[in-house]
């Protein structure tokens, strides 16, 4: 193993670690603006400060240390009582923790990161100066990775001086008995004449000025110069902590499943050589149903491996909600429920930039000022909740404020204003499809996109975002009390629940979760409404699309099965010739060739490849005029 | 220099667990490869106070119990009192250096450093104590 390799392993640990740390470190500055007295709180975070300057010392990451060296004696003082926290100072602070997460990611990319805004060193050095005339230690400090022995003698002293001498050039070998005796003795004695001391920093004056300058040639910890990483690793995280306890589950499944496998091989040769008595049979079927047992369990088992705790995904968003809520003069506190909630890793990296944007979303909008919240009777302090949850096969992802609500008439007014919807068609909207006309591509519900919410991503990315993870996104609204948003996961990307349906004898897969219930479709019932085919069900008027039609195959028969299906913005009725069942498919992704409204494929257990249908896409390809003409639907039952 | 240096059974003690990786590669890099981890004081006291450790690591700056306390508590137990610890810590302050020093520590390095400072420091050590 080469040392760069090693390295490059150091280097993801320190960043999987330190990223953690820091995002510790941003929500106990959250709190503690709050309470800024909380000498445990400014304990914790220069500890913080700290640790990060320590791993990065040995990644030779010059510039992070800096920062971090510069931050931890600010803290220091804090906690020291030198100082209190200030606005000024919280502000300093906050730079310097969004510059070591800027120096995080010039890491993750390989290269060592550039030195901080020279504004910012500037400000956290006037800071400490501030208070001390001993600041002046952190600024003779600033070049240095380890030489704070050297920069801090001359500063504090004649007195320490001596002292420094006195400990460092102690020769070892004539404090060698006598150390001995100290050590065991264990009783404190003066620093000058301590013998441990000897081996504090036993170093040639040439070797404490090299180290000031810089590093040994033989100096091998840390990396020599930038460091190259495969392309393939950067801009996402490529390792994954997983406990060792799911790992063995794994192993052991893997195990039981070789056991099983040598069963079968062993019963298919005795079938082979003709044995067919009822016992070969009956030991056939347990082994081919513990092998399904075993199989589904290891499923479930490698799944796992990739499931993390939502909570480090939560961790960054209270700082960014009180960064937002400073820059609109709200004050808004983000509470967190629901962190341990386990989800796929990818999902997570996939939802990180949704829900910044709905938080920014219900801290821009959704919170009034607070002199319309003290208007409104409501406390100044808002409320805004991020929850995870998992129901049944599902996570439940909820972002609520307790802001104004949504005005169903406002955003229906507003969406045929900027022409996305006709007059007719809002007449037609019931409440919640009027809140989900947010979703639409270019509506926004303020005339001037403030800077917090309008950065050139609307909420229909949100949407396309979590639709692209199999998920949906709800609203629930009421004015005055708050807007909350729902999104809805599945546990995992890699298995689809579908629903196989059949178009003659072509049979199609469509994601369950979109399925309501299935019904039969009796050509009586089908009417024609604005020139769409619809059927009534329980009262509620349903679009009806032959699978047929949206496909563009020409129909053959009359479909006699729908299956009702509910999309985010709407429910209709997807009228086919038949169905299997439901399967839990594994989805294979066609890479490189992708039909429109093909999500992907799947085999069924009998061999044959199915296509799992992209509904959403399928619908969206027929246009702003979604109708269906009811002859389309039933030509030929009509000419019988 | 101890003859068989994976005869010497280390503890490295630090509540960030790439640095505690860092110093046990180190030391495995000088060959001593028994080597127990502890993620702050509290837990590194209780280790040791069920025996068989010859030498201690220690970060300064840990929760629960740092490194000094940990110093203090090991000078302070009759049967842990002979450990040589060695402190580690980001800062040469004067200050931490007198106080290290007048707890009993054996030997005091900064980070970060590298195998052949280790090594000299433990050489020093293992010297003056006759590992």
């Amino acid at each position: 193993m080469s040392d760069f390799q090693g390295m490059e392993d150091l280097l993801q640990d320190f960043l999987v670690e330190a990223t953690d740390l820091l995002s510790g470190v941003d929500n106990k500055l959250v709190d503690l603006e709050r309470t800024p007295d909380d000498r445990g709180l400014l304990n914790d975070i220069f500890r913080g400060f700290h640790t990060i300057k320590g791993g990065a010392g040995f990644l030779n990451a010059t510039e992070l240390v800096t920062l971090c060296h510069l931050t931890e004696n600010l803290f220091d003082k804090l906690r020291n009582g030198e100082m209190v926290v200030s606005n000024e100072a919280m502000d300093v602070i906050l730079a310097a923790t969004g510059s070591v997460r800027d120096m995080f990611g010039a890491l993750e990319r390989g290269v060592q990161p550039p030195p901080a805004d020279p504004e910012l060193l500037a400000s956290l050095r006037s800071a400490i100066a501030g208070e001390l005339r001993a600041a002046t230690l952190a600024l003779a400090a600033k070049p240095a990775i380890a030489v704070p022995v050297v920069a801090s003698a001359p500063v504090a002293g004649p007195d320490w001086q001596q002292l420094f001498h006195a400990v460092t050039e102690v020769p070892s070998s004539a404090a060698a008995p006598s150390t001995k005796g100290a050590v065991t003795a264990g009783e404190p004695v003066s620093a000058v004449s301590s013998p441990p001391m000897a081996t504090v920093a036993a170093e040639s004056p040439a070797q404490v000025v090299q180290r000031a300058i810089g590093r040994r040639a033989s100096d091998k910890p840390g990396y020599q110069g930038p460091v190259g990483r495969r392309d393939s690793e950067r801009s996402r995280e490529n390792t994954i902590r997983v406990d060792t306890a799911r790992l063995d589950q794994v192993l052991n499944l893997s195990g039981e499943i070789g056991l099983t496998k040598n069963r079968l091989n062993s019963l298919r040769s005795d079938i082979l050589n003709g044995r067919s008595d009822t016992d070969t049979l009956h030991a056939l079927d347990q082994a081919v149903s513990q092998l399904d047992l075993l199989v589904s369990d290891l499923q479930n088992a490698v799944m796992k491996t990739r499931m993390q705790p939502i909570g480090r995904l939560f961790q960054k968003y209270p700082r960014i909600a009180r960064d937002l809520a400073r820059g609109l003069g709200k004050e808004v506190e983000l509470v967190l429920a629901g962190e341990e909630t386990e989800i796929d890793k990818t999902m997570i990296e996939d939802l990180s930039d949704p829900i910044i944007h709905l938080i920014r979303n219900a801290v821009d909008h959704g919170i009034e000022s607070p002199e319309d919240r003290r208007a409104a009777g409501k406390p100044e302090k808002s409320e805004v909740r991020l929850e995870a949850r998992q129901e049944g096969d599902h996570i439940v992802l909820i972002v609520a404020d307790d802001g104004r609500g949504m005005n169903a008439e406002k955003l229906r007014a507003k969406a045929i204003e900027k022409g996305l919807i006709t007059d007719d068609e809002a007449n037609t909207m019931d409440e919640r499809q009027s809140f989900n006309l947010v979703f639409l591509p270019g509506f926004s519900t303020k005339d001037v996109a403030s800077d917090v919410s309008g950065r050139g991503v609307g909420m229909d990315v949100v949407k396309t975002n979590i639709q692209k993870l199999n998920g949906s996104i709800d609203i629930r609204s009421s004015p005055g009390k708050g807007t909350t948003f729902v999104i809805s996961l599945p546990l995992t990307l890699a298995i689809l629940p579908v629903l196989l349906v059949q178009l003659g004898e072509q049979p199609f897969a469509v994601p369950l979760s979109m399925v309501r219930e299935i019904l039969t479709v009796e050509i009586g019932a089908v009417q024609e409404v604005g020139g769409r085919a619809t059927m009534v069900v329980r009262g509620e008027v349903m679009p009806l699309y032959p699978l047929s039609y949206l496909l563009g195959w020409a129909s053959e028969g009359v479909p006699e099965y729908g299956v009702l299906m509910q999309t985010a913005e709407s429910a209709f009725i997807l009228a086919i010739d038949g169905f299997m069942g439901r399967e839990d498919a594994v989805i294979k992704s066609l890479d490189d060739f992708r039909p429109k409204g093909v999500a992907g494929v799947t085999t069924l257990s009998n061999g044959q490849i199915v296509l799992i249908l992209d509904i959403k896409e399928l619908l969206g390809a027929l246009g702003d005029n979604r109708g269906v003409p009811r002859s389309a639907f039933r030509q030929p039952a009509v000419a019988a | 220099m101890p003859a068989d240096p994976s005869k010497i059974k280390f503890l490295v003690v630090d509540d960030f667990s790439t640095m505690r990786r860092i110093v046990r590669n180190l030391l495995k890099e000088l060959g001593f490869t028994n080597v127990d981890e502890a993620e702050d004081g509290a837990v590194a006291l209780q280790k040791l106070k069920a025996g068989g450790f010859d030498f201690v690591v220690t970060d300064w700056n840990m929760p629960n119990m740092d490194g000094l306390t940990l110093l203090q508590s090991v000078r302070a137990d009759p049967a842990l009192k002979h450990l040589p610890v060695l402190m580690i810590t980001a800062e040469a302050k004067k200050e931490n250096i007198i106080a290290a020093a007048q707890a009993g520590a054996s030997g005091y390095i900064v980070k970060p450093f590298t195998a052949a400072t280790l090594n000299e420091k433990l050489a020093k050590i293992f010297e003056k104590v006759g590992l």
